[in-house]
């Protein structure tokens, strides 16, 4: 039976494999999560959700909710002033006030002494509703006659864009060989561990006070503040350790931490609010579905003339971040390789059905799954090794590709032939199926907010000589606090035991965009390189003007002309004393250049890229269509890796997860209804269904990132798709281009269904 | 609520007697967990005379509160139930199958449970003690009245055992199963069966594939095919296209298409038919 195994030998390296100390508190238990955090007089939240796809609200009857014992407050929609937010369009509101829009909308909500009686409160609550029509396939959702969702946005349409580089038209004109044909991916929840959850506090004190683990607070706290209208500096978020994110907790659950603000500020007392595993899959805010009709033309030595894409992708009833994800998705893609010409058209439709969000990698693995899989067919149609195709076409160091980006260090083609030869791809072994795919990403965005691209760190020499970092970027398990750790520790000089890394609090850390885009290691580690940097030098000359005579800093001690030794903690006191209480601190920043970014699109979107391809061998039954995947290779791009043990956790969590978008999972739905709202039912990989994995790191130094580092996070992810795609399609001789690829598609495949 | 422990298949008994019929008996309780709990229940998972495995006089004897692990593990019913030993080596996880119990994958009457598919095939029969001490004996077959709805009075009647006729030389058994993914699923499909060849020819067969009906049921058509026929490839061929004809099954949007699981079962029941032969001519496996 297969199972992970680190199969590479590897002596450990002092210099670049670090835990945090807060990883024994993890795995012994002692690591406070959002579930474990209690404060004295709490009551318990829950929230009355509608059972309807579609409908009009015509009344809500408390009757004598808030009269049962034990409960303290209830609130409605007609409560609450009516003032939409959201994270791209304003199209939320924290309850319903008149429309429920998807089976799970916020309709009321109860506070009360424990999670029983609320829960009893809350299904007390009579609701009048008036039936809707509703809609559930993006592509129906288009269609004028479609009942529609928002009255802003008309016929379902939330956002669109045509996109066209070069001459499309023309290329395909030209081309030889042109390979066309539709993807699908349904919409995939990253099932992190902790369903969400908050406790919300506030006193006219301290203001209101969010206790939750979120992987972009200030952003939050952003949001909050001014869906409220409650002053910004009043508004805090102080993160307990986090139970697993992976790109779909960068806002965490904005309803779950409104609802329970409000009622925290209308019953006095600290309100917490945990989601039920179905109510994470209900209103978690998973990756957008997407259908993806793709065409590709190559002329006959190989060389890609052109690619077309029209993509419609599922936003369910509220588009939280969808409209960046269907941007990605539709674009991202299409810097693997030198495609001189594009023409896209991405339409995002509001359905009602589950609101959608982002996972991991931003929609670039739904695109890499299509794109990857086209290219093999075009590969197979050109009679030109997969391999070679790619390795012809891919796009290398100081180029710029056709969407504007520019990169700086790329070994994109080391990593096709590190994983290819890794996988056994010149010498296979029969009955087995091969496959290769490649990826780009972005490695530090730079577009989320264009006036503020970068990061601020502080480095504080404490007074037993050991040092403080605060940043506002995010540890949320993936060792964010480990990576900073490292950066320091080099900077300074020192081990890196004698350094802490705080965050998750918005009240002491700088502001930051948050863990999203692969920014934490390439602009946040950068930030705290630079705050160290800085301290660093205030240290010497604080040395030096108490020596007064000049010194040099080594190993965390300082050594004058004259041969005298100073330690730490000495330098720390004689700033204390000198200023009466202050410390040294380090400010550092990043601020990046600035993205020259025009009207279509086109600029440069990121510091830098990260590449990636991933090689997968696979076994197909043919009776039976049954997969079973030997392995995985995973060679990376990420630059030089800081800290060694993380990036390899990195690469075996990402590629299961994208064996599961592979092979497992995906959202069923039943007449808007989710048919699979449970992990019994929503098939992620087991231990047992996942393959032999192998981590390669091609270490070329990035001229922008700190220590020549990359981002790794979101890429090790994409690849796994297309390179599970094509080792099926590959050993089946029949495509599926539907996922998640089940051996029942396969076997559908086999036996003359549909295929290439 | 409340909740008692037996200690004996006496005590059981007793307290069932006295508090009829509010109170359900719970021995793993990993289905029962799932459920919406019941005022009273009488815990029957620590009763030792429950989770005996013997042999008597040709009749393996399997305790209702062995857990799957102890089954699964046992080299008695390894060597003469090997479909069962098989089958509770794959139900759910290690967990669940440290604490779910023989007994219990047959009385929450799951229509697939994977216990439930192999002891059908192996034509085990039910031991149940009722308040009174009667004994009653039934066909594993017979406990089931209705998609998880067991025929069995679970407040009023006690499982106490299977038996299990001893496999002797001649004669085989095997289980397969089919599922999303390896550990964790229910099955798409799974089979069973037990057979007995005689110089190349099958001579008896019991064959079960799941789910077709509320109860684990016996192809009786395949098997009555089956009978006589030599024990070879074009055997297996006619096996496997009579059960996919012979099962009527469904589909569901969370497991697979009727189709794709009539398919299966004539793949599943062919694959358990040549390993269970192998087994009975004492044929050498692969792996």
């Amino acid at each position: 039976m297969p199972i992970i195994t680190e199969n590479i030998t590897r002596e450990k390296k002092t210099e670049t494999d670090f835990q945090s100390p807060e990883v024994w508190t993890k795995v012994t238990g002692k690591a406070v999560y959002g579930n474990d955090f209690k404060l004295p007089g709490m009551l318990y939240g829950k929230i009355l959700r509608s059972p309807h796809p579609h409908a009009r609200i015509k009344k809500i009857n408390l009757g004598s909710v808030e009269a049962m014992p034990g409960v303290y407050a209830s609130l409605t929609g007609a409560e609450l002033p009516e003032r939409p937010y959201g994270i791209v369009f304003d199209d939320e509101l924290p309850l319903a006030a008149e429309l429920v829009r998807y089976i799970g909308d916020e309709v009321a909500a109860v506070a009360a002494v424990d999670n029983e009686t609320a829960s009893k409160a809350v299904e007390a609550i009579n609701v009048d509703y008036e039936m809707l029509p509703a809609v559930f396939s993006p592509r129906e959702a288009l269609k004028p006659d479609a009942p529609q969702l928002h009255e802003k946005f008309k016929d379902n349409l939330a956002w669109e864009r045509n996109l066209l580089r070069g001459d499309s038209d023309k290329a395909f004109r030209e081309a030889d060989v042109i390979v066309e044909n539709t993807f699908t991916i349904p919409s995939v929840h990253s099932t992190y561990l902790e369903p969400t959850v908050c406790v919300a506090a506030d006193d006219p004190y301290n203001g209101l006070i969010i206790h939750t683990a979120v992987q972009s607070p200030d952003a939050v706290r952003v949001i909050i503040a001014k869906a409220l209208e409650l002053p910004l500096s009043k508004v805090r978020i102080v993160g307990p350790v986090m139970g697993g994110g992976f790109g779909g907790r960068v806002y965490g659950n904005l309803k779950l931490y409104m609802i329970a603000s409000l009622l925290a500020i209308k019953t006095g007392r600290p309100v917490k609010m945990q989601l039920t595993r179905e109510e994470e899959f209900l209103v978690g805010r998973p990756m957008i579905a997407a259908e993806m009709h793709l065409k590709m033309g190559f002329k006959n030595d190989g060389t890609i003339l052109a690619r077309e894409a029209d993509i419609v992708t599922d936003n369910g009833a509220y588009s939280a971040q969808a409209p960046w994800v269907s941007k990605t998705l539709s674009e991202r893609n299409d810097s693997v390789y030198h495609i001189p010409n594009i023409k896209t058209r991405v339409r995002l439709a509001y359905t009602n059905k589950v609101p959608t969000g982002q996972y991991r990698a931003y929609g670039n693995q739904a695109a890499n799954f299509a794109t990857e899989s086209l290219l093999d067919m075009g590969a197979v149609k050109l009679g030109i090794d997969p391999l070679k195709l790619r390795l012809k076409n891919c796009v290398k160091t100081g180029d710029t590709t056709v969407h504007g980006l520019k990169i700086k260090s790329c070994a994109l083609a080391e990593c096709l032939k590190a994983a290819a030869e890794e996988i056994g791809w010149y010498d296979r072994k029969k009955g087995y199926g091969y496959g290769i795919s490649a990826a780009i990403h972005a490695s530090g965005s730079l577009v989320f907010d264009k006036n503020f691209r970068g990061a601020a760190a502080l480095a504080r020499l404490e007074l037993d000589g050991r040092i403080s970092i605060f940043s506002g970027e995010q540890d949320y398990g993936q060792g964010a606090h480990a990576t900073f750790t490292l950066i320091a520790s080099r900077v300074l000089g020192i081990s890196p035991e004698m350094i802490t890394v705080y965050s998750r609090d918005t009240l002491s850390s700088p502001h930051s965009i948050g863990a999203l885009g692969n920014r934490q290691t390439t602009i946040g580690g950068k930030a705290v390189q630079m705050a160290a940097k800085r301290l660093r030098e205030l240290i010497v000359l604080t040395a030096a003007d108490m020596l007064e005579d000049p010194v040099v800093m080594e190993k965390g001690t300082l050594r004058s002309a004259s041969d005298r030794i100073v330690e730490l903690p000495l330098v720390a006191y004689h700033y204390h004393s000198l200023t009466c209480g202050l410390s040294l601190i380090g400010e550092g920043r990043y601020v990046p250049e600035p993205s020259e970014y025009d009207e279509t699109g086109y600029g440069n979107i990121a510091v830098t890229y990260s590449f990636a391809a991933h090689g997968a061998v696979v076994e197909v039954d043919k009776t039976t269509g049954a997969i079973t995947v030997h392995k995985i290779v995973a060679a990376h791009d990420s630059g030089k890796i800081i800290n060694q043990i993380s990036a390899i956790g990195q690469v075996f969590g990402g590629t299961t997860q994208g064996l599961g978008m592979s092979c497992y999972e995906g959202y069923l739905f039943n007449k808007g209804e989710v048919a699979n709202a449970s992990l019994a039912d929503y098939r992620i990989p087991t231990s047992l269904d996942v393959p032999d994995i192998t981590p390669i790191f091609i270490e070329n130094e990035d001229p922008e990132g700190p220590y020549g580092a990359k981002g790794l996070g979101e890429i090790v992810q994409i690849p796994v798709l297309g390179a599970v795609a094509n080792a099926v399609a590959d050993a089946a001789g029949v495509r599926v281009t539907d996922l998640p690829i089940t051996a029942e598609k396969v076997y559908q495949a086999l036996s003359g269904w549909e295929c290439e | 609520m409340s909740y008692l422990k037996a200690e004996s298949i006496g005590q059981a008994l007793t307290l069932l007697k006295e508090s009829a019929p509010e109170s359900r008996l719970i021995a793993g309780g990993t289905d029962l967990f799932l459920q919406e709990f019941p005022e009273r229940l009488i815990d029957i998972g620590s009763i030792e005379e429950l989770k005996w495995i013997e042999e008597k006089e040709g009749f393996l004897e399997v305790g209702a509160g062995v857990t799957h692990t102890i089954a699964g593990g046992s080299d008695l019913i390894s060597d003469k139930a090997t479909a069962l030993a098989e089958a509770c080596l794959q139900v759910g996880s290690p967990q669940v199958r440290n604490i779910g119990t023989l007994g219990g994958n047959v009385m929450n009457a799951a229509p697939a449970a994977d216990a439930a598919v192999a002891l059908v095939a192996l034509g085990a029969v039910a031991v149940l003690m009722d308040k009174d001490k009667n004994i009653r004996r039934v066909n594993v077959d017979q406990l089931y009245a209705g998609y998880n709805c067991s025929a069995v009075d679970c407040s009023s009647e006690l499982l106490l055992k299977f038996m299990i006729e001893s496999c002797k030389s001649g004669e085989g058994s095997a289980f397969v199963r089919f599922a999303a993914r390896r550990a964790l699923a229910l099955p798409m499909v799974n089979a069973a069966v037990r057979v007995k060849i005689k110089n190349g020819i099958i001579s008896e067969i019991y064959l079960v594939a799941a789910p077709v009906k509320p109860a684990p049921t016996r192809l009786l058509k395949t098997e009555e095919l089956l009978l006589g026929k030599s024990a070879c490839e074009e055997t297996w061929l006619k096996a496997e296209k009579s059960a996919a004809g012979e099962a009527e099954v469904r589909g569901s949007l969370l497991r697979c298409s009727a189709d794709y699981r009539k398919h299966l079962v004539g793949i599943l029941v062919s694959r358990a038919i040549q390993v269970a032969a192998l087994r009975a001519i004492g044929g050498k496996e692969e792996g």
